[in-house]
């Protein structure tokens, strides 16, 4: 499309029996973004998901990739898309080189093609030394590896990751976010996560889902800063000689704009420090670097707390309503 | 069609990774052998009819195949559904007929070999002595078409659970009530069954085979089963989206 949207939502809505999944959802994608769709459980990023991907209809409303309407060609917006579904599904029985030369076949390769395209996504997520094994001895991070190369054999216009990181461990969720950022350099993504920490770190853009509507649509700092009225930052200092945490409180809450301060904690070690919770109502970072240097105290932190999902969940809603 | 191909291969080659193919081809040589031989009760045996013919290896195949061929079919979409891959499966871009026949034909490629399996009948019915090969060929012409029939039947009932073992047993009365029950319930119910009602009954149309007569209406019956089901399969797929 000429203004570089990829993915085109309108107005989705999915009926269930019983319950409404979505609520009429429209966003759109652009092309080399990496957005993440972002919601609590049950908020209908899945739904949302599977209808993008054609493995469900929605009840009304149009999804097009790249200008064609999957619900008149499905086949062709099939061809467009790669997709790692949610707990990735694999034939566990399947050699890892086999599984990738079965989808590839399937996606119309054959011959050196799809052998040169089998070395390439191999060589991309980093399973140069997992080919000949079975997918069911592989650990959870390894078929990751495995579903996203599926995903990407043939370097789909559009890729679509369902959680990528959920049921991993730390260390593995660290390597497949690396591995998406990189992808996401050449391609366009679009991923789901009820993370903030992860969206934040991967997405350029995130669009927010609630009961199944958007409650909102940018990037993380313009979605803080939208909801965000007071703000609230960490300080850990380490009080002068004869002073102590509440002593210290008093003057904090003396400072100019700031509306409330409290300890959160006091640790022993390494530094023996007290942390607060400052809330003031612009972002006070430099003046209270500015107040710790004059007051002699030792500053041994000072960030904003970052906001939780929840809390911009309910700052949202709170809009809404 | 390539992809139709890509996954007929991969099924016959899943199929064959699991234990439920030889078990399902022994018990078929075995149950067949036994009954060719030595017949149930000594009326259509080979020994009994003293004379070169495989008629009743044609007459028990049936049997056997309608017990054994949902074993193979059970897991075709159900393990899918359970494991989560049809989601992948089906968002290629394929379309759901095509696996649908993909499937199928994997199956199908399953009961060759079943039925190849059997030749040692044949090659020893002509060492003792010299059958009619023309009424042989025709009777495996019959039971590839009354074992595709099972299969594509097998196969739908593949796509309504994620339960193999669901899958099997709905899959096997549905084989066994059209090989045997609709011919049963006819005669019970009709002291002169109309001929379209005979019609309905796998072993009516399967009879010439068994004779060793090719008759295209025949062929053409158990073609149309076939494609019933094959589309029946395909629509119960696409009810995901109806849910």
């Amino acid at each position: 499309m000429a203004d570089g949207t990829v993915v085109r939502v309108r107005n989705l809505v999915k009926q269930y029996a019983t319950k409404t999944a979505l609520g009429g959802v429209s966003f759109d994608v652009h092309a080399g973004e990496i957005m993440g769709l972002l919601g609590p459980n049950g908020a209908g990023k899945s739904t949302t998901m599977k209808i993008l991907t054609t493995y469900l209809a929605a009840t009304s409303g149009d999804v097009a990739v790249d200008g064609v309407d999957s619900a008149e060609d499905p086949v062709k917006v099939r061809a467009m898309l790669g997709y790692l579904p949610e707990s990735t599904p694999l034939y566990t029985d399947m050699v890892v080189f086999d599984y990738l030369e079965y989808v590839g076949s399937m996606r119309g390769f054959k011959g050196a093609e799809l052998r040169k395209r089998i070395g390439d996504v191999i060589r991309m997520v980093g399973l140069q030394e997992y080919v000949g094994f079975q997918i069911g001895t592989l650990s959870k991070g390894y078929r990751q590896r495995v579903g996203l190369a599926q995903a990407m054999l043939h370097n789909p216009k559009v890729l679509i990751l369902d959680e990528p990181t959920s049921g991993l461990d730390p260390n593995q969720i660290i390597e497949i976010r690396n591995l998406i950022r990189e992808l996401g350099k050449s391609h366009t993504v679009i991923l789901s996560s009820h993370n903030l920490a992860e969206v934040r770190q991967i997405c350029d853009r995130v669009v927010i889902i609630h009961r199944g509507k958007v409650v909102a649509d940018g990037t993380i700092d313009e979605l803080e800063g939208k909801v965000a009225s007071t703000h609230r930052l960490i300080l850990g200092v380490q009080p002068k000689a004869g002073q102590s945490a509440s002593d210290l409180v008093a003057e904090l809450q003396a400072q100019d704009g700031v509306a409330a301060a409290q300890v959160t904690h006091e640790a022993k070690t390494p530094v023996p420090h007290a942390s607060f919770e400052v809330e003031a109502a612009r972002d006070l970072r430099p003046e209270l670097f500015q107040w710790a240097q004059r007051s002699g105290h030792g500053l041994v932190e000072l960030r904003r707390k970052a906001m939780d999902l929840e809390g911009i969940f309910q700052s949202l809603t709170q809009d809404a309503n | 069609m390539n992809a139709v191909l890509t996954l007929a291969r991969r099924e016959l080659a899943a199929t064959f990774d699991s234990p439920i193919a030889y078990i399902a081809a022994t018990v078929f040589l075995v149950v067949t052998g036994l009954l060719f031989f030595f017949g149930h009760d000594g009326s259509a045996d080979f020994f009994g009819a003293r004379e070169a013919t495989l008629r009743p290896l044609f007459e028990y195949a049936p049997w056997a195949l309608a017990v054994i061929l949902p074993a193979v079919t059970m897991r075709l979409f159900a393990e899918e559904k359970k494991s989560g891959t049809l989601e992948l499966l089906v968002t290629l871009p394929v379309s759901d007929l095509q696996l649908v026949l993909g499937k199928l034909l994997g199956a199908v490629g399953f009961l060759v070999v079943a039925l190849l399996v059997t030749f040692v009948f044949p090659v020893a019915v002509a060492m003792a002595g010299n059958p009619d090969m023309g009424a042989v060929a025709g009777g495996y012409l019959g039971l590839l078409l009354i074992g595709t029939a099972f299969l594509a039947l097998g196969l739908l009932t593949s796509t309504w659970t994620h339960n193999q073992i669901v899958a099997f047993i709905v899959g096997l009365l549905l084989c066994v009530f059209f090989w045997t029950a609709t011919d049963a319930l006819i005669k019970v119910a009709f002291d002169k069954p109309p001929l379209t009602l005979q019609l309905l009954s796998f072993r009516t149309q399967f009879d010439d085979f068994a004779k060793g007569v090719v008759d295209v209406r025949n062929v053409l019956y158990f073609l149309s089963v076939s494609a019933v089901a094959v589309v029946g399969s395909t629509y119960s797929l696409q009810s995901r989206h109806w849910k």
